[in-house]
């Protein structure tokens, strides 16, 4: 599409413009008229469209979890801004995709992790032991979720990884007051 | 009734997980679209952006080179680029307040939470197009009217501060920039 060719309308005030720029997107509201047989409902057409992708799923949450293990693997020689960034992102891909791909079970795990390395003050100073365990703990449920006697053993494994990494995180942080009360506000969105 | 036509939608998704831009791509194509391009990281969704000229631009936050709330910043530089006013998406898996609030104040039209559905990324279309917002400029913000609704119960300072308002016409961006060419 070509940009607005017709100029915004800006009302200026003492320390504000308010613009209002032509809607090139009004192009696409369709208005029904009465009787007009109606359109299939989108929201369902792109549902059944991402059914039809998850066969894929399970393949894509095994690579995930390949490069979550590489990512463990190279911040074990030690924490640098990539290797840092390299885990962060490789548990936060997977804590927003596990509903998505049908491994809700590993989303409190890898958002466990992503507390873990996002608010310790210090990374050097978190035990590798409990990096491993979180991403143990991922791949074993991926691994498992078509067994049955999943689903407890997960969510117990999830309640005790997050407590001791609460506890770690609320050690290291002692220093800043407030610091976790605010990285755990109410989520503003669903 | 009100129903859009995705057909005359052109999207641009930004997004390092390739798992991720796939699952956009099937739900945008099962909403009707056909145009979607792909970018991997901010550079290369910037020059996306520029070379594709999107109607709607779907961003992640967590990206190498630079994020989106970075790329979103770059966006809205009015005169920048052909179009500041584009409207963002920011679909991430940080939902935490002061996360929504940093890429509402860089100026993303909305905000989606992982995990994705069909019916959430819908709706923030939807009210793109239906609703959208006027945008505001001031010395420190440009980007779309962070207040969506008036609150009859705010209590507080007006703290935009108003004044006779004078209209002006001002030339589209692309007229000064062919302009400056």
């Amino acid at each position: 599409m070509k940009p607005p060719s017709t100029p915004p309308a800006v009302t200026t005030f003492a320390d504000h413009d308010v613009i209002v720029p032509p809607n090139p997107l009004k192009k696409a509201v369709v208005r029904a008229s009465p009787g007009e047989a109606a359109e299939p409902d989108p929201v369902a057409r792109a549902e059944q469209a991402l059914f039809e992708l998850s066969g894929d799923f399970s393949r894509w949450m095994e690579s995930e979890c390949e490069r979550l293990d590489a990512a463990r693997r190279a911040a074990a020689q030690g924490f640098t801004d990539k290797t840092r960034d390299e885990l962060f992102r490789a548990a936060h891909d997977i804590k927003g995709e596990a509903a998505t791909f049908g491994f809700p079970l590993i989303e409190p795990v890898a958002a466990s992790l992503c507390r873990l390395i996002e608010h310790s003050p210090d990374l050097a100073r978190v035990p590798l032991t409990l990096i491993d365990q979180h991403v143990d703990g991922v791949i074993a449920i991926v691994h498992r979720n078509a067994r049955g006697n999943t689903e407890r053993k997960a969510r117990e494994l999830a309640r005790r990884l997050s407590q001791v990494t609460e506890e770690f995180l609320a050690h290291e942080n002692r220093h800043r007051p407030g610091y976790l009360d605010e990285a755990d506000a109410p989520k503003l969105v669903p | 009734m009100v129903r859009i036509d995705f057909n005359r939608l052109r999207f641009l998704v930004i997004d390092d997980n390739a798992h991720m831009r796939r699952i956009l791509r099937t739900l945008l194509h099962g909403f009707g679209t056909r145009e979607v391009y792909e970018a991997e990281d901010g550079a290369a969704g910037l020059e996306a952006f520029t070379h594709y000229s999107p109607d709607i631009v779907i961003t992640d936050w967590a990206m190498p080179i630079f994020d989106g709330l970075e790329l979103t910043q770059m966006i809205r530089q009015p005169g920048a680029n052909a179009n500041p006013y584009v409207p963002i998406i920011m679909l991430t898996g940080h939902s935490e307040k002061k996360r929504v609030i940093a890429a509402r104040d860089a100026g993303i039209t909305e905000f989606l939470a992982k995990p994705i559905s069909a019916k959430a990324l819908y709706q923030r279309i939807l009210n793109i197009v239906v609703n959208p917002r006027s945008f505001i400029k001031t010395k420190t913000y440009f980007g779309p009217d962070r207040r969506r609704n008036v609150s009859p119960n705010y209590a507080g300072p007006e703290r935009r501060k108003g004044g006779k308002a004078e209209v002006i016409k001002q030339p589209p961006l692309l007229d000064k920039a062919k302009a400056l060419a």
